[in-house]
């Protein structure tokens, strides 16, 4: 993931995120689309890319604070830690573990990363109902692009076994009388 | 892996034959085999002996396993256990597919055998599922694998350890850079393991 020639790794890093500038920039100004001057003044909010934040962010003394984009904010937070199996990643977060790995160090409370372990955790669940569902679409929409990338891949092995399972003189079934039993049905239910 | 590599590797076990034919002994690259003598039991690769089945020049012996009986004793205490329990064969579906697929008039009671075999292989997959969400949710930091056959493991194979992974990688990117004052007992529990 933090390979420098990883390309996931580069789309991440050119992630915008809300910065604060702490000194005046001179002939910067052209960095806040908004700005009317050629400098950049102290104080001004601008949405930079990760890449070039962490590198303003590391000089000694920091350029820029960094701010949490809005995913990572006490309201999403709260909502993650509620029930993460309900929000769109696709929408709100395309990078949301790589790009939260990187700005878990700008959270002062330190909450990011245990919203980060713990909704990966929670929608782990969606990335295994997902690799075996028939309606792969709609199932697949709220991924984010790496849980998306892991469901492709379960899907594979998936779509090989239940083919090797078929093929053959005699493939291998359930019995109807099993299949249609009412608790097996509740199982996979609860299952999903 | 594909499920046709781990079909080749189950091939190699050995099953019971009864040729109607007489030959002698042949060297295969797993070991020698026969002499064959025409109306006396002997041992062979499961391959071979499919091989011959399907030129009618044998008959199989069934497996002592693949009895309905206990086959049902298996499945009862499948159900019952929490845990996986221990299958009479490490390759017990590829082993089932082939013989009752090539040779299904020597096993008695062949359709309910295969049934049964089929509930068994549900039974598992599904407590696989399970257990896999479970061991997630839990955050445990490894899954024990007894009892598991090569072609359940292999079901589950990108996805498990890919996400297994990639929580270590956010455990330890996000840990580093955290203050040494966090509560860090939320997010590791790596003391506890789920049974898998």
């Amino acid at each position: 993931m933090t390979n420098y020639l990883s390309i996931s790794d580069i789309l991440v890093t050119n992630e915008k995120v809300p910065c604060k500038f702490l000194h005046d920039l001179p002939k910067m100004g052209f960095l806040d689309p908004s700005a009317a001057d050629d400098d950049l003044k102290a104080g001004t909010n601008v949405e930079i890319p990760l890449w070039l934040a962490e590198s303003l962010f590391s000089r000694r003394p920091p350029l820029v604070g960094v701010d949490l984009p809005k995913i990572y904010k006490e309201t999403y937070r709260e909502i993650l830690n509620a029930d993460a199996c309900t929000v769109d990643m696709h929408k709100l977060g395309q990078h949301f573990y790589e790009l939260g790995c990187y700005i878990a160090k700008h959270d002062i409370k330190g909450e990011v990363a245990t919203t980060l372990i713990n909704t990966f955790q929670q929608r782990f669940r969606m990335i295994l109902s997902a690799s075996v569902s028939t309606d792969s679409i709609s199932s697949f929409q709220p991924l984010s692009a790496s849980e998306r990338d892991r469901t492709a891949a379960a899907m594979i092995t998936e779509a090989a076994l239940s083919g090797w399972l078929k093929r053959g003189d005699c493939p291998l079934t359930t019995a109807n009388m099993v299949a249609n039993h009412r608790k097996r049905k509740r199982a996979e239910m609860e299952m999903l | 892996m594909d499920p046709y590599e781990i079909e080749f590797i189950g091939e190699n076990r050995i099953v019971s034959i009864i040729p109607n034919f007489s030959y002698d002994k042949i060297y295969l690259i797993c070991g020698e085999f026969g002499p064959f003598r025409a109306g006396l039991p002997m041992n062979v690769p499961l391959w071979l002996a499919v091989m011959l089945k399907q030129k009618q020049k044998c008959r199989l012996v069934p497996p002592d396993w693949m009895d309905l009986d206990v086959l049902e004793n298996i499945k009862e205490e499948e159900k019952r256990s929490r845990f996986f329990t221990k299958m009479p064969n490490e390759h017990y579906m590829v082993e089932a597919k082939l013989i009752l697929g090539a040779a299904s008039e020597d096993i008695p009671r062949a359709a309910e055998i295969k049934t049964i075999i089929k509930d068994i292989w549900d039974i598992r997959m599904s407590k696989l599922r399970t257990s896999m969400d479970a061991l997630m949710k839990s955050g445990g930091s490894y899954g024990r694998l007894d009892h598991l056959t090569m072609m359940e493991i292999n079901s589950v194979k990108p996805l498990l350890p890919a996400a297994m992974d990639e929580l270590y990688r956010i455990k330890m990117m996000t840990r580093k850079s955290t203050p040494a004052t966090l509560n860090t007992s939320t997010f590791s529990q790596s003391g506890s393991s789920q049974n898998i």
